[in-house]
């Protein structure tokens, strides 16, 4: 299984260590993937801008870097769902087809793939669970509140299985946290009162550790954390996976 | 120009319609037929259900729901203004009770099928301050599939009725009693 | 103005913005509950969804199936390709009959037409029935919701309007009592309607009957006391069967507020002996939105409102906050339709975080669509020139490892040595209103991954077993 490492734009310059922590997870998991090192960027900041034509360099290029892979996994759903559901503008040849069938977000890859569904360690902490609306309504990987009330996923059976945890249960489940990428500034204000109102969300019901599988939501949230001064972590769900302690 | 607006109109959807696209079958996805079912979801919607152990029963009934109803109509007991299609708006607006014939409840959603031929004037189950409607118990059926099946056609004018008139503009805070009848109450057999 | 400058206004009130997303988030909940209830409720949305598809895919021939019908039952049908036509046939209409005052139901065509201004210019007066109407009407505003039209308003509010044009005590805000207001109010307009307009919840092609759904009863009480009934409805309307219905009626209402129906569902198909009914079908730029292979699906909207109540954007900044007469998710995919410059911010008035698009009954792919746009858009030269140069730009960054990585550096060097009151200015970064930046890290990912050794050792101890 040829697996390689996608890191995105912002994680690859802003949160390095999320990057360490997926690569190191998956070798403890028995993967040992590859980054490839021509890899920028998925193209979806410019796509979501409106300038998708504008984008298709960039489309092109992560074909190219990542079509000889059999899987491609990244810590951020919102990459993959990019990569899966818009690279259709690309000519469908066989190696787009690939790359698209072929990106999994890391949780995913975790539960769908290697089937994983439960780890061994202990996590004794207070954690709320933030659902990325590409990972969950996109790619499925969590059941969602419009149809039905049963709060299930592929990363809340991952931590649920872990010794000491306890799961904040939020008023909103899953409600978007307002980070929507450019939208963060192009409807700031409007972004900021989600991400506060996601964050009281956790602050009321005790969340120690915050964390999720999309950094980009975290990166949001992490800033209106640290701008409130809360008692609060940001932690990617592959940090707390890798440092799991037996 | 009415008539040539009509054949822009048609002549642009016939061109800028999509490849034809099959309709479906919707099946009949069964459910619930019940009185009990019936009741509980009218009760949750602001209707009450009272039971009549026969058609014979409904003067007294009513006297008990409607002590001070002074004002009465219907073609199903003695009641006290005659209302026809053609009675004027006046003496609509001066009803306290009506009592009509439903013709088919539905256990989903409280729902009682009225059709004109059962109002005597189409606006009298909307204008009177009160509304009953009596309705056979064999008559319920689950759902609206099953409703809409057994509806022969809609006639001229027809509704479904389900509990009192209501609204809940004023800050999503419910109030029975908007503008059509205040209560609905219906009387099984 | 663009959305998020009307936003930032409604943010002002921080308390009220709490308030108005509560009061929509309770109205989502109901409808969670009532959803949960019907076991076969997504396999009813895929039907109404084909039903739908079906009725656009032969839209030409069941309009002329509906005419058809409607004719035979003694109806007479108008149709008017735009809102200046539809508003003139109204007119000629009601000055037909001789009358100067109307009774009109809840119809968001009559809004996206303008009628009301319209008609009142022209002398006539028109009374808007729907409770939640009326109050705005009072205020002279416009609808912020489509389904609950005065949502923007708290009782305090309608209180005051109702104390000066009802003449209710001053201070009374008693949802009860100011309903029962209107009630009186109302009933005195109904008593002297002499044509009742009303809008259209569904046509039926088979029959050619209209279907009406309240809970309030205004429509039923003003078509059947006034000499003249005119239902105003869009094309897309319609639908084949009668026994379509029976999708649709079990969706609309728990979609809409979370009740199993509405309290009443009327089908009005030939007059009353005696009177009228006119049927205006109105195109106003949907054959255009049909010919829109990418836009076309928002045609199937039958006008729940339950996108806009799952909007967290919506639920934060008020309906009148998009301008535009249907306001929210379903708003911004139908707005660039009609002015494309005008309604140029909505499609990006969206995290594109699909709740709109897993509530939708007839399932519309709202928050693909509103992607759409903004690729129209972008290509139309509607979007700010700053932000086209700049993810041209980026195009070319990204497209290169090398560039990417050299800029990346750089970024994060700045970020680390330029004081913390430059990088966090809000007059340059937006991020900055309400956040911190990300704490710019030493290296970057692929700077470490560069200096492990070629073949990573596993670790020492695996600490998670499988």
């Amino acid at each position: 299984m040829k697996v390689a490492l996608f890191v995105p734009c912002y994680i690859d310059q802003f949160y390095p260590q999320v990057g360490v922590a997926t690569l190191q997870l998956l070798e403890k998991l028995g993967v040992q993937a590859h980054f490839p090192a021509q890899q920028t960027c998925c193209g979806q900041p410019l796509a979501n801008s409106g300038c998708e034509r504008e984008a298709l360099p960039i489309y092109k290029h992560f074909v190219n870097t990542f079509q000889d892979y059999d899987y491609i996994v990244a810590p951020s759903g919102s990459c993959v769902y990019h990569v899966r559901k818009h690279f259709d503008k690309l000519d469908q040849t066989d190696e787009v087809q690939h790359v698209r069938g072929a990106a999994y977000d890391l949780i995913d890859f975790i539960s769908t793939v290697l089937k994983v569904e439960t780890l061994r360690g202990a996590f004794p902490h207070k954690v709320g669970l933030h659902l990325s609306c590409h990972g969950q309504r996109g790619l499925h990987q969590a059941n969602e509140s419009e149809m039905t009330p049963v709060r299930d996923g592929q990363l809340r059976r991952l931590l649920a299985s872990l010794d000491g945890i306890e799961l904040t249960e939020l008023s909103r489940n899953d409600e978007c946290c307002g980070f929507g990428g450019t939208f963060c500034v192009s409807e700031a204000g409007i972004s900021a009162r989600m991400g506060q109102d996601r964050v009281a969300d956790h602050v009321r019901h005790g969340t120690q550790v915050l964390t999720g599988s999309d950094m980009s939501c975290l990166m949001h949230l992490e800033g209106i954390v640290r701008r409130a001064q809360l008692p609060i972590r940001v932690m990617h769900a592959a940090e707390i996976l890798n440092g799991l302690t037996a | 120009m009415s008539s040539a607006s009509r054949n822009r109109i048609l002549l642009a959807a016939q061109a800028n319609k999509p490849a034809e696209t099959p309709l479906p079958t919707v099946p009949d996805f069964g459910g619930e037929a019940t009185a009990e079912r019936f009741t509980a979801v009218l009760s949750s919607i602001g209707g009450t259900v009272v039971w009549l152990d026969g058609l014979g029963q409904l003067g007294s009934t009513l006297q008990q729901l409607f002590p001070e109803a002074r004002n009465t109509a219907s073609p199903l007991f003695d009641a006290t203004v005659p209302i026809h299609a053609d009675t004027p708006t006046h003496v609509l607006a001066e009803i306290d009770l009506a009592v009509l014939t439903g013709e088919i409840g539905v256990a989903e959603n409280g729902a009682i099928w009225l059709p004109e031929a059962n109002m005597l004037h189409r606006a009298l189950p909307t204008i009177t301050q009160h509304l009953a409607l009596v309705l056979d118990h064999r008559r319920i059926v689950a759902t609206m599939h099953q409703a809409y099946a057994q509806l022969p056609s809609t006639g001229s004018y027809g509704k479904f009725v389900a509990g009192p008139s209501k609204t809940a503009d004023i800050e999503q805070s419910l109030v029975i009693g908007a503008h059509g009848a205040r209560s609905l109450v219906v009387l099984l057999y | 103005m663009n959305h998020a400058i009307r936003a930032d206004k409604f943010l002002l009130d921080a308390d009220r913005t709490t308030w108005h997303d509560e009061t929509l988030w309770f109205v989502r909940e109901k409808r969670d509950r009532a959803v949960y209830a019907v076991p076969e409720f997504q396999e009813l949305r895929e039907l109404a969804s084909q039903i739908k598809d079906h009725t656009l895919s032969r839209l030409d021939l069941y309009l002329q199936e509906f005419e058809a019908a409607a004719q035979a039952n003694g109806v007479h049908v108008h149709w008017a390709a735009d809102a200046a036509e539809h508003n003139a046939i109204i007119l000629d209409l009601i000055r037909q009959q001789g009358a100067t005052r109307i009774v009109k139901s809840k119809s968001m065509l009559t809004e996206e037409c303008h009628l009301n201004p319209y008609l009142i210019q022209h002398g006539i007066e028109v009374v808007d029935t729907d409770l939640g109407e009326r109050i705005i009407q009072f205020r002279e505003e416009a609808p912020s919701h489509i389904v609950l039209p005065a949502i923007h308003l708290k009782k305090e509010d309608v209180g005051d309007t109702f104390h000066l044009h009802l003449g209710t005590e001053k201070g009374e805000s008693d949802p009860q009592l100011l309903t029962e207001a209107a009630r009186q109010h109302l009933r005195a307009k109904f008593l002297a309607g002499q044509v009742a307009i009303s809008g259209v919840n569904f046509a039926v092609a088979e029959t050619g009957g209209v279907v009406v759904c309240t809970n309030e009863g205004n429509a039923d009480l003003g078509v059947n006391l006034a000499a003249v009934h005119i239902a105003c409805m869009g094309i897309e309307k319609l639908i084949p069967r009668l026994t379509d219905l029976g999708v649709f009626t079990r969706l609309l209402a728990r979609s809409a507020t979370g009740q199993p129906v509405t309290t009443y569902t009327s089908h009005f198909t030939k007059p009353a002996a005696g009177k009228e009914m006119h049927i205006v079908i109105v195109d106003n730029g949907r054959t255009q939105q049909l010919g829109r292979p990418d836009f076309r699906a928002s045609l199937k909207c039958i006008r729940c409102g339950a996108c806009m109540n799952t909007c967290p954007v919506y639920r934060r900044s008020g309906g009148h906050s998009y301008d535009f007469t249907v306001p929210g998710p379903i708003g911004a995919i139908l707005s660039p339709n009609i002015d494309m410059k005008k309604h140029r911010s909505l499609p990006f008035a969206s995290t594109l975080c699909g709740s709109c698009t897993d509530v939708c009954p007839v399932k519309i792919d709202i928050h693909t669509q509103l992607y759409k746009w903004r690729q129209v858009l972008g290509e139309a030269g509607e979007i700010p020139a700053s932000k086209k140069w700049s993810m041209k730009f980026m195009g070319r960054l990204l497209a290169s490892a090398r560039v990417y990585g050299l800029s990346g550096q750089f970024a994060r060097q700045a970020l680390r040595l330029l004081p913390h009151g430059l990088t966090h200015a809000a007059s340059f970064n937006a991020w900055a209103v309400a956040r911190e930046l990300p704490e710019p890290p030493k290296q970057s990912f692929r700077e470490w991954y560069q200096q492990q050794p070629k073949s990573v050792p596993q670790p020492q101890t695996p600490q998670v077993t499988v």
